[in-house]
């Protein structure tokens, strides 16, 4: 195993070191005063030959960076919730909290009460976000294809469209889902109807006339698209709450994030093979 | 079928002065709703209901299986997935949900030994220290396999291994997968449930390991879930389970199990006595019943519908069968291992002894253990991670270097794809028909056991039974209200009158699959069973065995191209069973069938340039399966 496992250290190390390269700030705050999370050749040995046993082939450097790293993580937050005593006594409570040590972590962290000008712009830096979906009101009569033929379909388009039409429920074969979708996404159409009917039907204008056929893989759609949201983004104010709640999002990830990579930094890593 | 405009013209002399029309809605009204939806419904909601598709049977690190299988993504992760998100594989491949987000996904980890090896794998964790830790993550391949064995063996036996059952950090791992599914889960989007896996494993002879009859069920909470989860380590005897369920009901917890893989239980899953081999009686079918309203017939560990041993006259019998049973190579008996036997047996005693223990819905589920489920056979990981996470772990292609199978060498990795993952299956998902996505919704329906079972593919199936439909029924513009109001849903007791009952069975076809090629009437009394081609593509009929004629349909090997032939966007049809004996119990349920399209192994031989497995199936036929209709005689 060990002579397998030498070539792949090889390359890891050069990940490694990659990876350190990145992290100059972090190792120049190296403290030594809470002491020395240690990623031995052997702990990488035993992921690596854990990872070849069960999977039959050996890990990639990229496979062995992700386990150091999930380790080094996982170390450094359990050893921080051990130094805050949180195992200390003898509560089911606390144990718990030292379970949900980068839950606390987030909480721990200050996440400043954003003001209208941060959240404007951070709006305006994520127009996406609140930028509707192009959606479509619609109608549709349904038409089996096996018995449909092209005169039949105009006849009934006619029909539809004449000066005083009968009620359109009444017409068409039956459908399996609904006959009038409100606000429909186009995600959603192509979940219900497949892509090429939502391509079709977002292609119409909306407008007072039956328009169609479109087809579907079900079969033949006549439809009367009564409204098309092409998919504007929405007015600051009334999304604003959903702006707050997400640059909250973010603010908390961020400064947990941080607040990680500051214990991280309270301890000296060492992954031998990488100084 | 749509008969020409003659009657669509008729129809609106008809509207002019039928009175019964007065409660549809003007058609000058935009978008008018076809039913009232109640205060406080979501977006979507349809009285007539719509179809949703979930997965209730997803693993993450925190399972004692996953996390040996490299498996590092946890409950947040796995709802990511289901939302459309892209997350890692731990072979380092990228896993993006087939044909878009789901509808519901549930996280169900085992609940024996929840989070523990996580921890016993951190050194700052006092777990990490002991011996069988050191064992379990060293470099020895013998001691790693022997305590993982170990595990799986107190999991199998209820034992528990003290100085590893950490009940605090079980529970709080529990609290993490219930705050996951609090968080994810968003009325009309996205639904989630608090659930785990109750692993019970049944064996013959204490081999030291977990093989065994399978009877793990996976338990899922309406709401409120409970601070701890009731798991082998408690009791390994699911009545038990029951028992503990029937408590937390009894305080407002409300919950349903569902059991899976059958078929690989050693015949124990529909036995015909208790769990301690008493005999059934009439308060333990009301309480499974109760308790276990469904059943998981498909998933990536094979399909559980049938046995070709036990439905010799069924043509699609031998569909995805996986016999062994879990972590050996001994061949899982049959009897008691297949719903629809259990549906036969379960009429049996129903006629002999008054109480029928056996009538479940039924669900599908991949059984992922690394977050995310792989439902297409065009883009399939399997489900053990690092195990079987790569083609050529699972037996789809040689190993590498290889490009002829006559060369393929015999070593552990060939022996565990030849005998379990080259036969595993890229399925299944659940179907539900429900006014809404909401919790409470998706609940009722489980309950209502409104439920159908794919292999896969988002084809959807309605199923109705009643008396008085007719034709114009089967044509009537609004059919699934008039079928609602004029019978019962999948799931549901058809109560007899004398005369035989009509069915409506209705499919279409999922857009990104297949073409439906026939709809099935699947029908099971005490003294038999029988398959009825109800509705055939192309408007064909079935002969006079109930069989359709060829739809002209193909698959190329070698490409996996397809040529449609008569394959059909929609079947429907109104069906009355040609051999009704009006004073027999019957259980009735549709199996639609796709046209055949390549199996997972074959795209990937295609992919890797190598000539299929020759001991695989190139071809597959993607199929649904429905909750029954029990036809119940007058009195």
């Amino acid at each position: 195993m060990r002579q397998l496992l030498r070539e792949p250290l090889v390359h890891f190390v050069i990940v490694a070191l990659l990876v350190f390269a990145g992290h100059a700030a972090w190792t120049a705050h190296v403290a030594a005063r809470d002491g020395t999370i240690t990623v031995t050749q052997e702990d990488m040995q035993r992921m690596a030959a854990l990872y070849a046993s069960e999977s039959g082939v050996l890990p990639s450097p990229e496979d062995m960076a992700a386990m150091v790293s999930d380790q080094i993580r996982d170390e450094a937050l359990s050893r921080e919730a051990r130094r805050l005593e949180l195992d200390a006594g003898d509560t089911i409570i606390e144990r718990r909290l030292a379970q949900k040590m980068s839950f606390m972590v987030s909480d721990l962290a200050d996440t400043p009460v954003p003001d209208e000008t941060t959240l404007r712009a951070w709006y305006d830096a994520h127009p996406d976000a609140y930028t509707a979906p192009p959606n479509v009101t619609f109608e549709h009569v349904f038409l089996s294809t096996d018995a449909t033929t092209d005169a039949d379909t105009t006849t009934l388009l006619n029909t539809l469209n004449a000066p005083s039409p009968p009620d359109w429920h009444t017409l068409g074969d039956p459908f399996i889902l609904q006959r009038a979708y409100g606000d429909l996404p186009f995600r959603e159409t192509v979940r219900l109807l497949g892509t090429d009917f939502a391509t079709a039907l977002f292609a119409l204008d909306a407008g007072d006339a039956w328009q169609g056929p479109v087809r579907s893989a079900l079969g033949l759609h006549l439809v009367h698209l009564i409204a098309k949201d092409d998919g504007s983004l929405r007015p600051f104010e009334e999304v604003r709450s959903r702006v707050e709640a997400d640059w909250r999002d973010d603010a908390l990830r961020t400064a947990n994030e941080t607040a990680i990579a500051n214990i991280i930094k309270r301890y000296k890593v060492r992954i031998e093979g990488a100084e | 079928m749509w008969k020409t405009l003659t009657l669509a013209t008729t129809a609106l002399a008809l509207v002019a002065c039928s009175g019964n029309k007065s409660d549809e809605a003007p058609a000058d009204i935009a978008a008018t709703p076809e039913s009232t939806a109640p205060d406080g419904a979501t977006p979507g909601y349809s009285a007539e209901r719509n179809a949703y598709f979930g997965d209730m049977h997803i693993h993450t690190r925190n399972s004692f299986d996953a996390y040996i299988f490299n498996v590092r993504r946890d409950a947040d992760d796995a709802y990511r997935f289901a939302k459309g998100e892209t997350i890692k594989h731990p072979s380092g491949f990228d896993m993006t949900i087939a044909g878009g987000p789901l509808d519901f996904y549930t996280v169900t980890d085992h609940a024996e030994y929840l989070g523990v090896l996580p921890a016993m794998n951190s050194k700052s964790s006092p777990l990490s220290e002991l011996p069988r830790s050191k064992d379990m993550f060293s470099t020895d391949p013998a001691k790693i396999q022997a305590a993982f064995q170990g595990v799986g063996a107190s999991v199998r036996s209820g034992d528990k291994i003290e100085e590893m059952y950490d009940e605090p950090l079980i529970d709080s791992v529990w609290g993490q997968n219930i705050a996951a599914a609090e968080k994810y889960n968003e009325p009309g989007v996205f639904t989630t449930f608090s659930a785990y896996e109750f692993t019970s494993v049944t064996t013959p002879d204490d081999n030291g390991g977990f093989g065994g009859g399978n009877l793990h069920r996976n338990v899922f909470f309406r709401g409120e879930a409970p601070d701890r989860a009731f798991s082998t380590l408690d009791s390994t005897n699911p009545e038990d389970l029951w028992d503990w369920m029937d408590a937390q009901r009894a305080e407002g917890r409300e919950s349903i199990a569902i059991p899976h893989n059958s078929n690989v239980s050693d015949g124990q899953m529909f036995r015909l006595e208790t769990y301690n081999g008493d005999p059934l009686d009439a308060a333990y079918a009301d309480q499974r019943n109760r308790n276990e309203p469904l059943v998981e017939i498909t998933q990536v560990k094979g399909t559980s519908e049938t046995h070709p041993d036990l439905s010799p006259n069924d043509e699609w019998a031998n569909f995805e069968i996986y016999d062994e049973l879990l972590a050996s190579n001994i061949v899982s008996k049959t009897k008691g291992s297949y719903v629809r036997e259990a549906y036969r047996n379960g009429l049996k005693l129903q006629e002999e002894q008054g109480f029928d223990p056996f009538r479940f819905g039924m669900t599908a589920a991949s059984d992922s253990h690394v977050a995310g489920g792989a439902y297409a056979e065009t883009d399939f990981w399997s489900k053990i991670g690092i195990v079987d996470g790569l083609p050529f772990q699972r037996g789809s292609v040689p190993m590498p270097g290889i490009t002829d199978w006559a060369d393929q060498p015999d070593n552990q990795t060939t022996k565990n794809a030849k005998h379990w993952f080259s036969r595993w299956s890229a399925s299944g998902l659940t179907g539900v028909w429900a006014e809404e996505n909401t919790r409470d919704a998706i609940f009722d329906a489980f309950r209502r056991k409104e439920t159908f079972a794919t292999t896969g593919p988002r084809m959807k199936v309605r199923f109705f039974g009643g008396f008085g439909y007719t034709a114009d029924t089967l044509n009537a513009t609004d059919l699934a209200k008039q079928a609602y109001a004029g019978g019962v849903a999948m799931g549901g007791d058809l109560v007899g009158t004398g005369e035989a009952p009509r069915f409506i069975a209705w499919a279409i076809r999922d857009a990104n699959s297949a073409p439906l090629q026939r709809v099935q009437v699947v029908k099971v009394t005490s003294s038999g069973e029988a398959v009825y081609d109800a509705a055939c593509s192309g408007g064909a009929n079935p002969d006079a065995n109930h069989r359709c004629p060829d739809n002209g349909s193909s698959v190329d090997i070698t490409t996996c191209t397809t040529a449609d032939g008569s394959g059909a966007g929609e079947l429907k049809a109104l069906w009355t069973d040609p051999d009704f004996v009006p004073g027999q119990r019957a259980t009735y349920y549709v199996r639609v069938l796709e046209n055949p399209t390549c199996r997972w192994s074959t795209w990937e031989a295609n992919r890797n340039g190598t000539p299929p497995n020759p001991d695989l199936p190139t071809t597959i036929q993607e199929r649904a399966y429905t909750s029954p209709i029990w036809y119940i005689p007058p009195a």
